[in-house]
């Protein structure tokens, strides 16, 4: 799915998030629903204003999974399969908002790495993070 | 008519005075056309574009994502009249360059990426929201037209 230097990329700025989940995840969070209020719906758990705390512990268990993903990218059918069943079966999030996320996603490392962030690696994670998506809504009929 | 808050405007303009409209056209054609390889159709005079760094350094790509982006200008200056402003370019792009409004949406989407890396923490989740409320109607105002 991805080649090596994509892979790499990839890699790379994952070291930079990894131990920070549930910063960048709570920023992630912050950021879609502030950009894109209808998400919102997908999460009433953490009510109409989620406090800082909710945020943390929310955005740290997406980017947690982001993180089984990235050790996972040759396999991520199966690593994410549980997930996938929770996506469909549970949540049934309505496809359209994989990209919300993936765009908010984008902006979180474009305005953390700034200049490091690349049109090299800007590729490598929309394609990662879109190939996580389809993974996550291929159960949903 | 989409109506932007004064708050908004001035999330907008604060950042739209410190953008280098030469510099940061280039990049966002530029990505657009690496991340998103199928809207190099548009662009099949443009010379090389066979790898990233081809695109990237292209004189055509920089030369046009200039005007794109100086064109992105008028939006800022006339917030209050978005339909007005691109109606003609609306019809341009219908009418003669066949472009699939989609493409509006994905452009929008690299103005905000490289938005961020220039900015960094100061491009905000408020800033983000008051820009992509911006593009999403430059994107609907250059769909206007369309029949």
């Amino acid at each position: 799915m991805l080649n090596t230097q994509e892979r790499a990329h990839v890699a790379q700025v994952w070291d930079l998030i990894a131990g920070h989940e549930a910063h960048f995840g709570a920023e992630l969070l912050l950021r879609l629903f502030t950009v894109y209020p209808s998400t919102k719906i997908y999460f009433k758990h953490l009510g109409a204003c989620p406090d800082e705390v909710l945020l943390l512990s929310h955005g740290q268990r997406v980017l947690e999974a982001v993180g089984v993903a990235v050790q996972h990218v040759d396999n991520l059918r199966a690593a994410l399969s549980p997930l996938a069943d929770l996506h469909a079966h549970v949540l049934r999030v309505d496809p359209a908002n994989f990209p919300l996320l993936i765009q908010c996603f984008q902006v979180v490392l474009a305005s953390h790495l700034q200049d490091e962030f690349t049109v090299e690696m800007q590729a490598a994670w929309d394609k990662f993070l879109t190939g996580v998506a389809i993974v996550l809504t291929e159960k949903y009929r | 008519m989409v109506h932007f808050t004064a708050e908004e405007k001035a999330a907008v303009a604060s950042l739209w005075a410190k953008v280098n409209v030469d510099v940061a056209g280039g990049e966002i054609l530029g990505r657009l056309l690496v991340v998103y390889p199928w809207t190099q159709r548009f662009f099949d005079n443009f010379g090389n574009l066979s790898s990233e760094t081809a695109i990237m350094g292209n004189p055509k790509v920089k030369a046009h994502g200039k005007k794109v982006l100086t064109s992105f200008g008028n939006a800022v200056k006339h917030m209050d009249d978005l339909k007005g402003t691109f109606s003609q370019l609306s019809e341009l792009h219908c009418d003669r360059l066949h472009v699939d409004p989609e493409n509006f949406k994905l452009l929008g989407n690299m103005i905000l990426i490289v938005l961020a890396t220039q900015f960094g923490r100061e491009f905000t989740p408020q800033m983000q929201a008051a820009w992509q409320k911006l593009t999403t109607a430059v994107a609907n105002a250059l769909t206007f037209k369309y029949h």
